[in-house]
């Protein structure tokens, strides 16, 4: 199924491919004797949504979208006008495996955009924010891959109320543990994953008991936004199945690494590469240092949407390895940027990697603004500062001060409140989800910050 | 001498003839003459003349029948040279027959059978600079000139196919080798050149280019299929077994297809393959796009014979990223799921010209029933009125005079318009569907009543005239062009080519002129006044002679036209047009072009109604009906702003004699204050009674409300201009009322009112920043004259301002002006009107920030001015202190917003959209201003001004506002203000919030300029604007 070409992430997703697949759906659906289709979409915070309809149903959603009600979905439209369409994207169709079971009565799924009743893209959808986005990159003749390395805790299930899970095992970095629960899951989540056409780069176990990485293979930006959706998913279906429970909080264990999601990426103008340069730095183009620059220069006001919960911050500023200060280096590990080593050879594969991003991120909307904040540094030409050679967290403050290097916004309160003043960020996102963003955040932080914690009863009751 | 004599007056005569026959070089004209080549053809005198020799003036007059004399005779010399050069001692005794039938046709054209031939030869060479070098390269093509009528489309077929080497009577017919051993494609052009020269005689030597016009074009696209036949089988030639695997069939679309093809434009078709019987699909698939690829490099690639046209394919399911050939399966699922309206509009044109026709016509009957059920589809209107603004939008501005193809009128607006027409009714009179020629099709449309057989003529005509224009341009060099040509020589020869002889670069202009004009009007013609005969009770005569549309085919087209309520829509015409009375005659005139212009607008139904009132409530007036009839301007201008808003209407329907304003510009002109005054002044003289002075007093009020809001929808008012013609019209009504108040009171009590009285304007009043749903804030004081009581003075003044109030919001005809008090010391607590020592009293010991805050914008409006003078003495220190605010009374100027922003928003109101009290909304940027003005007023001159705008760039004056933050801050003031105007004009009433439903948000859009459906940019401004506004104001006011 994986080789289909109409399902090959990457730059053979035209037009042409499109149509064809559209064909192809529905003849699909007679042949699998497919008995659902999941509409799927996602709400402003990065949950996945959905809507079963019957086949029969499907081909006029091609053709006019489907009606549902979406004052209910979060950020997605305001209550006077609730009414909402769904259209299909068929380049997105797949057969859900676990969904279908023996007797073939299958369950497929779809992704959408989500349309106004009178048929123009809703800005509060985050597919059309990307869209957006990559529509602003191919004026300037650029497509956007990216390349994501998701990592995640599995622990065993069920979850319990009020318990600090289990972790899965206890095994360390990159350990091989032949046999093991962690392998067994990997194993049949990669093949689940490889069955939906989502290419799987690597995998392996993590630094954290529990904790593992799947990178995926890089795509465009919408595909890759789409696949994680589908990633995220597949992993919780496929744990469940075992009895397991994946979750991808950014900071699930205190004293544990948390789990980010760095993301490598990519402009291509064409077949070419536009970052690559032979002979260059690193091998590294104007292009690529101003979209850099770009990235570095807005990285703190597109944090609230790269880092979005209030647990992130926990994974930001919990040292080590963490991307706290923004500063880029070749293949520094503590740079919130890193151009990684250069392979010869290998033209196309020249890349930045972008640290801070974690595993909870609403990845239409990261993209956009990662994307967004590179482009305006190839727009206006931003000058890339130096690179940073050390590891920035052995340095004292007083001497990143010097060598200019700010932090990251160190709380959630703190990124909402960097970002609220971003025309940057207004604008990629647009009015409307800026708005309902800013406004759910400062909401989040609100109820954070009236809780009392463990932390707190356990050093202030027996003393206070 | 005498000698001398002779020649010099024959030569002059020779001159004579040929400046007479047309040439306008005699003198080079009469060197060609002279040379050799025609030496067998024109007798030279030994002194260098022409003899007025009877065969030499014949031809010398035939040339003069062509469009271009002096062209055609250099051609003429160039192609018997080339004739004649042609020969030599090995050619065969036939071919010098050959030359010499040729000389003799040029000497003894007006033999009788010659006359044709010799004319048509002729013409092409002074019609056609590329069609004479094609004879100067084939010299012997000419025969084909011999024959008058038009070979059919079987015959070019065949030829072509036998010059490329293939059997015709095949099935398949495979190219061989090309005639004269020349390769195929070579062959190929030179076969088609030649039976274009054939065709190019015919229409040039016609005497009324009109007239074969639909023949020419039908013969072109014949050859141009004969053409593709050809080149689809050389293509079947290179492949190894001739492509036995497909069967392919070329489908022609556009003019193509519809048989009205130019000279030259491009090709449209597109590809149906189908596996021949015991070969795989794929199979198929793969050799019909390297048939397809190899037909369409055959036409367009040039060679050392040039190339023919190109094919283009672009019409294809999915366009140019589509494959290039697919099944007939796959075609018809593309147009059953995916496909456009404009898609399925050119289907319309859709017919088998090359290759397998049984499968073209499977082809054809697959999809005809989608072409045909189109018009139902969803959006179908939105897609039209898209479609109708890229027909009608774009022409490079220097062509727009002498374009013949786009622009409104054009060519492609007349056949876009007809082919709609065909897809609305066809849908369900099959009678419409016969055939796809523009020519025919509205020949079909007049003849089964879609449209007046009157207009259906004309149209006939002009379309045919435009056709002429553009073939007898492109045929000159054989270029693809749509503009008329600028140069004097070019205009002369397309001049004469249309039999205008006289003064042919005149006439032309003037043939143009009119032909545009008139066809300009197509829309009305065609889709319009037909809806007029629908509800028309005409005479079986009547109907019978110019057609009638059945009510169900109207309601299909105004539903297409954009129409909500078709049937409603139907009843207004029927209301609007029925009936002897002049008022119905001259509406039937008017109606065909205002519907197209209510269409234009937002709310064609809203506009339709509105019209129909206004019409019922005037009744016969006569300058009404005139001015409608006179004034094209006035009649667009005011279905214009009846469809764009429903305020106007309103308006209007309380008065319809308003109407007038629509007549001249004059009437539309911003009076200054003291001329509105005069005219409240004046109409209130003459009434005895307080009630109805007033009553007239808020008529010219309206009238003044309805001048402001009709300049402003076009275009004719900013909003500054609109906030200070409002604010003026209230200004005079308060004034005049107060004048009419105080002398009812007097009357009532016999005594002359015992005090000076004034009314001071307040906010939006007081900056002259009126707002169409503003209510007039104001003060009232008053002064006790000398030696009146204290309480006299009060009673009177109370009185006279409490019937004031009664008098301008009673209810009756004419709107209302609510004169709001609550700015006053106490509030509503405190008593309407004071004295000028109370308000003295008062703000000495008693006044709140916010009072001084509200001052800024007082201004003495109406009453005594003196009295306004000593007000303002006692309030400018108040509003302008001179020290300033100090630190407390800022904190609660900013304490007071802030609470008022938390409780003055209305439960339930979005904060983001609330045009007023909302985020970054009108009262965000005044108080900003008012703040600025508090503090800095006292000592910076610049910022003493009870305008918001003039308080913002005062402060910038005084540099306590950053010039970019005023910027913001301006565009916000002047965005959410033009938005509250923009809401109570699209409604007709006043609303707070920019609204959610998509209709009236696009309404509102468009209000503002933006395209239709564009009502996501527009919400998008709106937050962003008012959303940069807040970030200044939590700076600047807050200071956060």
């Amino acid at each position: 199924m994986r080789a289909e070409p109409w399902c090959a992430p990457g730059p053979t997703t035209g037009r042409v491919a499109m149509d064809r697949q559209q064909e192809f759906v529905l003849r699909t659906l007679e042949e699998r004797d497919i008995r659902f289709v999941r509409l799927w979409f996602t709400d402003v915070i990065g949950t996945l949504k959905s809507v079963a309809i019957a086949p029969a149903e499907l081909e006029g959603a091609f053709g006019e979208g489907i009606g549902f009600d979406g004052s209910a979905i979060e950020g997605l439209s305001r209550v006077s006008e609730s009414d909402m369409l769904l259209k299909p994207e068929p380049s997105t169709f797949q057969v859900l495996p676990w969904r279908s079971d023996s007797e073939h009565q299958g369950t497929a799924r779809i992704f959408c955009d989500i349309l106004t009743p009178d048929g123009q893209p809703a800005r509060s959808d985050p597919r059309f924010v990307l869209k957006r986005a990559l529509d602003r990159a191919a004026q300037h003749g650029y497509t956007f891959y990216t390349h994501p390395e998701i990592e995640f805790y599995l622990f065993n299930g069920p979850l319990k109320r009020d318990e600090l899970p289990e972790p899965v095992d206890y095994v360390g970095y990159f350990d091989n543990f032949p046999g093991g629960t962690t392998h067994d899951f990997r194993r049949s989540a990669i093949s689940v994953l490889e069955s939906m056409g989502i290419s799987v780069e690597f995998s392996h176990h993590e630094g954290g008991p529990g904790q593992n990485e799947i990178d995926l293979r890089y795509a465009d930006a919408l595909t890759t936004a789409d696949n994680i959706m589908t990633f995220r998913t597949v992993l919780k279906e496929v744990a469940g199945e075992m009895g397991l429970f994946a979750s991808f909080m950014p900071k699930p264990l205190q004293g544990h690494p948390g789990s980010g999601m760095h993301t490598h990426l990519s402009l291509f103008d064409g077949d070419a590469n536009a970052f690559y340069e032979p002979g260059a730095e690193y091998q590294l183009s104007r292009t690529g240092r101003q979209f850099i620059a770009g990235i570095l220069r807005h990285a703190a006001e597109i944090t609230a949407v790269t880092n979005q919960f209030v647990n992130s911050y926990k994974r930001l500023w919990a040292g080590g390895e963490a991307p706290s200060y923004v500063c880029w280096g070749h293949n520094n590990r503590s740079a919130l940027v890193r151009v990684p080593m250069y392979k010869p050879s290998k033209g196309q594969s020249v890349r930045v990697e972008y640290r801070a991003l974690d595993s909870s991120a609403n990845p239409y909307l990261a993209f956009a603004l990662l994307l967004t904040a590179g482009l305006k540094g190839i727009e206006e030409g931003y000058d890339l500062p130096d690179g940073a050679e050390d590891d920035v967290w052995s340095l004292t403050d007083a001497e990143r001060r010097s060598m200019g290097i700010e932090p990251l916004p160190q709380s959630l309160e703190h990124a909402i409140a960097i970002m609220e003043r971003s025309e940057l960020v207004a604008e990629a996102l647009g009015e409307g989800v800026f708005d309902f963003f800013l406004r759910n955040k400062r909401q989040e932080w609100a109820e954070y910050r009236s809780q009392v914690t463990p932390f707190e009863l356990q050093r202030y009751l027996p003393l206070l | 001498m005498t000698r001398a004599a002779a020649p010099t007056g024959r030569r002059a005569g020779a001159l004579a003839l040929l400046v007479r026959a047309g040439f306008a070089d005699p003198e080079r004209a009469l060197k060609l003459l002279r040379d050799r080549a025609l030496a067998d053809v024109v007798e030279v005198d030994e002194d260098g003349s022409v003899p007025a020799e009877h065969a030499t003036t014949s031809l010398v007059r035939a040339l003069g029948r062509t469009a271009d004399p002096d062209q055609a005779l250099l051609a003429l010399v160039r192609w018997t040279e080339a004739l004649a050069g042609g020969l030599d001692r090995a050619s065969a005794p036939h071919e010098a027959e050959g030359v010499a039938a040729a000389f003799n046709l040029l000497r003894d054209g007006d033999l009788r059978e010659a006359v044709g031939t010799r004319a048509r030869l002729l013409a092409v060479l002074g019609g056609s600079v590329a069609l004479g070098d094609h004879f100067v390269r084939y010299p012997r093509h000419w025969t084909v000139l011999a024959s008058a009528s038009a070979p059919d489309a079987g015959e070019l077929r065949a030829e072509l196919l036998q010059a490329v080497g293939a059997d015709p009577a095949a099935a398949v017919p495979v190219a061989g080798q090309g005639r004269r051993g020349r390769p195929p494609g070579d062959a190929l052009r030179i076969a088609y050149r030649r039976r274009l020269v054939g065709l190019a005689g015919r229409d040039l030597a016609s005497p009324d280019p009109t007239a074969v016009l639909h023949a020419t074009a039908w013969e072109l696209a014949d050859l141009a299929t004969g053409a593709l036949e050809a080149a689809l089988a050389i293509a079947r030639s290179e492949e190894p077994d001739a492509g036995a695997a497909a069967r392919i069939v070329v489908m022609g679309l556009g003019k193509t297809g519809g048989r009205e093809l130019n000279y030259l434009s491009d090709v449209d078709v597109v590809y149906v393959v189908e596996p021949a019987e015991g070969y795989a699909e794929e199979e198929a698939l793969r050799v019909g796009a390297r048939l397809a690829v190899a037909l369409q490099r055959t036409c367009s690639t040039p060679t050392a014979e040039g190339s023919l046209w190109e094919v283009d394919a672009g019409l294809r399911p999915e366009g140019k990223n589509g494959p290039l050939v697919r099944t007939l399966a796959s075609h018809v699922e593309y147009y059953r799921r995916w496909a456009k309206t404009w898609e399925f509009q050119a289907l319309l044109k859709v017919r088998p010209v090359a290759g397998d026709f049984a499968l073209g016509w499977d082809y054809v009957r697959a999809v005809a029933p989608m072409v045909w059920s189109a018009s139902e589809r969803d959006g179908f209107v939105e897609d039209v009125q898209a479609m109708r603004r890229r027909v009608e939008a774009h022409i490079p501005s220097k062509e727009a005079d002498r374009q013949l193809k786009l622009g409104r009128g054009g060519l492609r607006d007349v056949e876009f318009s007809i082919q709609l027409l065909q897809m609305v009714h066809g849908r369900t009179d099959d009678r419409l569907r016969r055939s796809s020629n523009t020519l025919e099709a509205l020949d079909d449309l007049a003849a089964f009543g879609y449209v007046g057989r009157h207009d259906a003529g004309e149209l006939d005509r002009d379309y045919r005239l435009l056709r002429s224009l553009e073939h007898r341009i492109q045929v000159f060099r054989m270029r693809r062009t749509h503009v008329l040509p600028t140069g004097e020589v070019d205009r002369r020869r397309l001049g004469r080519s249309l039999m205008l002889r006289a003064d042919p670069v005149h006439q032309l202009d003037e043939v143009w002129r009119g032909t545009r004009r008139d066809v300009r009007r197509l829309h009305e013609k065609l889709f319009y006044r037909p809806l007029l005969s629908a509800v028309a009770r005409l005479s079986a005569a009547d109907a019978r002679l110019d057609g009638q549309l059945s009510p169900a085919a109207a309601r299909e087209r105004l539903a297409a036209l954009g129409y909500r309520d078709p049937a409603g829509a139907l009843r207004h015409l029927e209301a609007l047009t029925s009936g002897v009375s002049r008022r119905a005659s001259i509406q039937r005139t008017l109606l065909p072009v205002m519907l197209g212009w209510f269409a234009d607008g937002a709310d064609p139904d809203a506009g339709l109604l509105a019209f129909r009132q206004v019409s019922e409530a005037l009744g016969g007036t006569q300058w009404y009906l005139t001015m409608l009839r006179d004034s094209g301007a006035a009649a667009e201008r005011l279905a214009h702003v009846l469809s764009a808003a429903r305020l106007p209407a309103e308006l209007l329907l309380r008065s319809p004699e308003a109407v007038a304003v629509f007549a001249d510009d004059d009437r539309l002109a911003a009076y200054d204050v003291s001329e509105v005054l005069e005219a409240a002044a004046a109409a209130a003289e003459r009434r005895t009674d307080p009630g109805s002075a007033v009553a007239a007093v808020r008529a010219v009020r309206r009238r003044e409300l309805f001048r402001t809001v009709v300049a402003d929808l076009v275009g004719r008012r900013d909003l500054a201009g609109v906030g200070r013609a409002l604010a003026d019209a209230d200004q005079a009504a308060l004034e005049v009322a107060l004048r009419v108040s105080t002398r009812a009171v007097q009357q009532r009590t016999g005594t002359p009112l015992p005090t000076r009285l004034l009314v001071v304007g307040m906010g939006r009043l007081g900056g002259a920043e009126t707002g169409y749903g503003s209510d007039a804030d104001v003060l009232f004081v008053h002064d006790p004259l000398p030696g009146a009581a204290e309480t006299d003075a009060q009673q009177a003044a109370t009185a006279v301002v409490a019937e004031l109030r009664r008098q301008l919001a009673v209810a009756g005809p004419e709107p209302a002006l609510e004169v709001d008090a609550d700015l006053r010391p106490e509030g509503r607590n405190g008593p309407l009107v004071r004295s000028l020592a109370s308000y003295r009293a008062y703000y000495v010991r008693w006044s709140q920030p916010w009072e001084a805050q509200a001052l800024l914008r007082a201004r003495p409006v109406a009453g005594d001015a003196d009295l306004g003078e000593e007000f303002l003495a006692l309030v400018d220190p108040l509003r302008w202190p001179a020290g300033g605010l100090d630190e407390a009374a800022v904190r609660e100027v900013r304490r007071i917003k802030a609470r008022v922003e938390g409780e003055r928003l209305p439960r339930g109101a979005d904060p983001l959209r609330h045009l007023k009290l909302g985020r970054g909304g009108t009262s965000d940027v005044e108080w900003t201003a008012q703040l600025l003005q508090l503090c800095g007023a006292g000592e910076h001159a610049a910022l003493r001004t009870t305008s918001t705008l003039g308080a913002l760039s005062g402060a910038v004056q005084a540099g306590l506002l950053d010039a970019d933050d005023h910027e913001v801050l301006v565009q916000a003031w002047d965005l959410t203000s033009r938005a509250r105007n923009a809401l109570t004009l699209w409604r007709g009433r006043p609303g707070d919030s920019l609204p959610t439903q998509r209709r009236d948000l696009d309404g509102l859009a468009r209000l503002f300029g933006f395209e239709p459906g564009s009502s996501a940019e527009f919400e998008e401004l709106y937050l962003r604007t008012t959303r940069r506004a807040r970030a200044v104001v939590e700076r600047v006011f807050y200071g956060r």
